[in-house]
């Protein structure tokens, strides 16, 4: 019986650890609210970010005494995550606060935690479950008005490529069918291009390279993407254009982005093209990173007996070359001020997402999402 | 003589032995229920004992199906794509009557059967291989699913949550366990008729089990559709659990299916296991979830913690005098011993004594070589198809686009975009003759991209310590990955697959969740500049080839590797240094992952977390597109060459279309079928 003797030691092994940690988990300070942060993927820019940001909110001093917050992967499976969802109910928790997979596949979860009594608030995707608190923008609006802005910038006129999102997410599903609907309206408006971007540079790279191998940048008039407009300006730059003759690009919000809008000349620190001012004709737009951590700090509100709306839905946060500031040192005031691309030499990541400012959250900036360290 | 004889008078004796993978996965099961207990504030209840039940059985019922096909030595990839399709018809067709939930409940079986049946037609009667013909039904199916519903929505019944989630007896016994209990049932039954002897007999020696009599194609035609009615179960089981549909629900439970089958003790293959280590292993799977939040284990460790408890489950199963482990390290200090006394084979100094043979050796005789056709028949015989379908492919592109035949710039992209997998084909290629596998691609290649972007930062100069050290550090994740598969004994795909969540665990701690840097503007000139005639990466990409083909061809490391997917033991017997082998091949996998990590990097810029998730399948799939054997043992790279050819091109193709994403990938799916098809053996 060498298998069972064998499979007893390593079983003894096991337990002699827990034993170890279970005396440092104990110490737990029993008067703070108990709230888990159950993300999906950590795998890209945004989920670490928002992920910065809720940490950052957990850590400020108005938080820190009242909050035990506890942070848990679900990876991109949602059998997991309705198992670590029931995981956290049983270690008694009082608020989840949740990235979720699927709007629909964790309902049962979710409603069965509400039965428990534990609130269970929703960051940027959403649970349909009505008891669960959703916080997250609204996602039609976001395909609409980019869709008008490239609309109006073309005079109405053009061949445009559009790459998606994710297929099968409502988020992707949602924002491509509102921007098909305003290019439908517009018979001169042709779509000659469409490709799966994963919401990831460096998809978009792939696939714009796919079209590009049977077409030219010469056939092009405008782009639509989810994720991408830093990219393809990139390319189009490698391809010989000038800044001057880059494309109007509708797209996300990274702070690379953000940089290329700013007028060519503007005094940035840091960055080398294409990371660089290049006065790129663009709409910005993002799912904000700083709903994780506003979700937070409703949970605990809740928590201390205020009322809070079940759906809140946050102002898109929209910027075009009519808007775009550069902000010296990313501070919360700066920030206020209205200040949305960050210095390269403090972001080395173009990928890194630059919409992190609300009114709402002032315990939360730059540092936050950069870090996870919350404003003092 | 006498104690083999009394053996085989008593062949139904209960041998525990048989039963070790099982018996391990349980203990380590009941050690992990133990440790969530004992960490738990308070004792398990019978609400936490139910929700347990129901988090796990969706996992434990699809890798049950996953283990008759795996029993057969088979493979099966498109269990995730059919639990979602199944997810998305409930979720838009069942109606609230209790008939309408029983039919469609059937209904949903009966899909996950068709498809299974599609899967045996193409694999059992056209001898197909598996994996090709698996990922191919897995994009289909995927497409389909979105046609049926393109976002999460729907709705499904109560009465199905209530009859398959619920409690059977309140308070005491939860549906789930029930559900399974049957399942068992069902299996133990069929594991003793003549169907269930005759899986384990193929599994074991085909050839054997053909000899026997056992009608061995339509017992693998049985599997898959006995398989697809189980995803097709667990479609129906994840509808009831979340009373909604979603498209994307299954996907990605498709390589924990795999790992609960491994973790229970099945052995990939075929011909040793059991469904029940299966159902065990699913909830070992799901409990570790459990495990991590009672740890409190930081969200960037989970990853790593994962992949080591995988590898210790495993490892578990596989301790004892006789485990390779122990094997292992016994050779080892013989070895020692005979060196230290002078012993080993290369320490005496005797001259080395070759085999002359006639004909060889000495002067070649130009004419006695047969055509270059003849001497290639099978290279060209199994490449082939790849190629034709290329053409055919640029020849649609033509039609459709218009620019592409005569266009320099369409094929200077289409080898740019080649270029990745053309590195990783043989990479993985190289492993696949073997016989192995290697599920640590994605990592490797992000890791290893984002190490590079981080300490080269925008500068030509780290480039020159950088590079060598950013591949070297392939080479030790590829030689590590060999350690384990050879010394230690743990299956390829246990063991890349845990190293790739062990990689990723360690891209995160490094880059924080962000990663930062950029290329240098040399690398960038590499992969993208267009001022010369071509790319320079195309020029680098076509020397590749050529130094692949030739260390394919013309290299012993080349001989070595066909002669051990042909037989380990044979290989072994024949003079080559079976771990040494193997080690050198997954470490020139790893090679060739740090360079399409290095290579991504230059063309995008900048690294990114996750960008190698997607170059894992298309890096098997093109290996199995161009003709090579899953097994091991046949193929060509320049077969392979062929299949990424046509993969990439398709896409190109696919890219320039107007289709809607789902109609694409099931056009993807059909062509790669089609290929295969073409590459079916046509003998007996």
């Amino acid at each position: 019986m060498t298998p069972l003797k064998g499979a007893l030691r390593l079983g003894l092994a096991f337990a002699l650890g827990a034993t170890i940690m279970l005396q440092g988990a104990t110490a737990q300070a029993a008067d703070k609210f108990k709230i888990f942060l159950s993300m999906s993927f950590i795998g890209n820019d945004w989920q670490a970010e928002a992920a910065n940001m809720v940490k950052a909110m957990a850590a400020h001093p108005s938080m820190a005494e009242k909050v035990d917050l506890q942070v848990q992967v679900a990876g991109p499976n949602a059998q997991r995550q309705i198992q670590q969802i029931n995981a956290m109910v049983q270690a008694g928790a009082q608020a989840i606060v949740i990235f979720p997979i699927s709007p629909t596949a964790l309902n049962a979860a979710v409603k069965n935690a509400c039965d428990k009594g534990v609130l269970v608030f929703a960051y940027d995707a959403e649970i349909t479950e009505p008891c669960a608190y959703n916080i997250s923008i609204d996602q039609e609006e976001a395909g609409r008005v980019t869709a008008e802005w490239l609309v109006k910038k073309l005079d109405g006129k053009g061949n445009i490529v559009a790459i998606t999102g994710v297929p099968g997410t409502s988020v992707d599903t949602l924002r491509t069918k509102a921007a098909k609907e305003v290019f439908a309206k517009h018979p001169d408006i042709k779509i000659v291009a469409e490709a799966v971007g994963m919401w990831s540079q460096a998809t978009a790279r792939t696939e714009l390279s796919k079209i590009l191998a049977t077409r030219s940048w010469d056939d092009i008039d405008g782009l639509w993407m989810q994720v991408g407009c830093f990219t393809a300006n990139a390319m189009q730059l490698e391809a010989g254009k000038k800044p001057e003759e880059l494309l109007a690009c509708a797209g996300e919000g990274s702070n690379g982005g953000r940089i290329q809008m700013l007028p060519i000349g503007t005094a940035v620190e840091g960055g080398e093209m294409p990371y660089a001012p290049l006065g790129a004709p663009r709409i910005s737009y993002a799912s904000p990173p700083y709903s994780g951590g506003y979700a937070l700090k409703l949970a605990v509100q809740k928590l201390e007996g205020k009322d809070v709306p079940h759906r809140i839905t946050l102002p898109l946060p929209i910027v075009t070359n009519e808007t775009i500031k550069y902000c010296e040192t990313g501070s919360w005031e700066e920030m206020k001020a209205g200040c949305n691309a960050f210095p390269p030499a403090l972001v080395p990541n173009p990928g890194w997402f630059a919409s992190i400012f609300s009114p709402e959250t002032p315990e939360i900036g730059f540092q936050g999402a950069l870090v996870g360290q919350p404003e003092l | 003589m006498t104690s083999a004889a009394t053996r085989s008078f008593r062949p139904r004796s209960f041998r525990l032995g048989r039963y070790r993978g099982l018996i391990i996965a349980l203990i380590v099961f009941a050690l992990l229920l133990l440790l969530n207990n004992m960490m738990s504030p308070g004792p398990m209840s019978y609400f936490e004992f139910s929700f347990m039940s129901t988090g796990g059985a969706t996992l434990a019922i699809a890798a049950a199906g996953q283990t008759l096909v795996i029993l057969t030595g088979g493979f099966d990839l498109s269990a995730g794509a059919v639990i979602s399709l199944v997810n998305v018809l409930l979720a838009t067709n069942m109606p609230d009557t209790p008939m309408g939930i029983f039919l469609w409940s059937l209904a949903g079986i009966g899909v996950g059967m068709v498809i299974g049946a599609f899967n045996g037609l193409f694999i059992a009667f056209f001898r197909l291989q598996p994996i090709v013909v698996t990922l191919s039904t897995m994009f289909i199916t995927q497409g389909l699913t979105l046609l049926v519903l393109d976002k999460p929505g729907g709705m499904v019944p109560a009465g199905l949550s209530e009859a398959l989630v619920y409690d059977a007896i309140p308070n005491v016994l939860p549906m789930p366990v029930v559900v399974l209990g049957i399942l068992i049932l069902l299996w133990l039954w069929l594991k003793n008729t003549r169907f269930g002897t005759s899986v384990y007999a193929i599994g074991s020696d085909m050839d054997a089990a053909r000899a026997q009599g056992i009608r061995v194609r339509w017992v693998q035609f049985m599997v898959y559709v006995l398989a697809g009615g189980c995803y097709g179960f667990a479609g129906v089981f994840v509808s009831a659990q979340t009373g909604a549909g979603d498209p994307l629900v299954g996907n990605s439970m498709l390589l924990q299916v795999f790992g609960a089958v491994v973790v229970g003790g099945t052995v990939l293959g075929g011909g040793r296991g059991g469904a029940v280590g299966s159902i065990v292993g699913a909830y070992i799977l799901m409990i570790v979830v459990n495990i991590l939040l009672v740890l409190n284990v930081s969200a960037y460790y989970s990853t790593i913690t994962e992949g080591c408890i995988l590898i210790l489950a495993v490892m578990a199963g596989a301790l004892g005098r006789n485990a390779p482990a122990a094997r292992g390290l016994r050779r080892f200090f013989s070895r020692l011993k005979a060196r230290n006394a002078g012993m080993l084979p290369g320490q005496g100094s005797r001259p080395a004594q070759r085999l002359v043979l006639p004909g060889i050796g000495g002067g070649r005789v130009a004419g006695a070589l047969p055509p270059f056709t003849v001497r290639h028949a099978e290279t060209i015989r199994y490449a082939l198809p790849a190629y034709v379908c290329f053409v055919l492919v640029v020849l649609m592109t033509q039609f459709v686009t218009g620019n592409a035949l005569f266009h320099g710039g369409y094929y200077n992209s289409l080898l740019v975009l080649s270029s990745f997998l053309l590195v990783l084909a043989l990479g993985q290629g190289t492993v696949i003759l073997t016989g192995g596998l290697d599920l640590s691609v994605p990592w490797t290649i992000a890791l290893c991209g984002i190490l590079l972007a981080g300490i080269v930062n925008g500068q030509n100069g780290p480039l020159i310590y950088t590079l060598p050290l950013v591949l070297a550090i392939g080479c030790v994740i590829g030689l590590v990955n060999g350690f384990g598969i050879t010394m230690l004994g743990i299956s390829p795909i246990v063991m890349t697959l845990a190293m790739n969540g062990i990689l990723q665990g360690v891209a995160l701690l490094y880059s924080q969740g962000t990663p930062a840097g950029f290329s240098s503007p040399l690398m960038r000139w590499f992969m993208t500049s267009k001022a010369e005639f071509v790319t320079p990466v195309v020029i680098f990409i076509l020397l590749f080839v050529v130094a692949a083909v030739v260390l394919h061809k013309r290299t012993a490391f080349g001989r070595r590797i066909y002669a051990l997917g042909n037989g380990e033991r044979v290989s072994a017997l024949s003079g080559i240094n079976v771990n040494r082998t193997t080690m050198l091949v997954y470490t020139l996998s790893g090679f060739c992952s740090a360079l399409v990590g290095c290579m991504l990097t230059g063309f995008s810029g900048q690294a990114s977390l996750g960008m190698g998730d997607e170059y894992l399948l298309p890096s098997i799939a093109v290996v199995v597109v161009g003709g090579t054997l899953i097994t091991g043992g046949r193929g060509s790279y320049v077969g392979m060459v062929g299949g990424v050819l046509l993969l990439t091109a398709l896409q190109t193709l696919l890219a320039g279309t107007m289709l809607p994403y789902a109609t694409r990938i099931i056009i993807f799916g059909l062509v790669v079928l089609a290929a295969v098809v073409a590459l079916r053996e046509r003998d007996s």
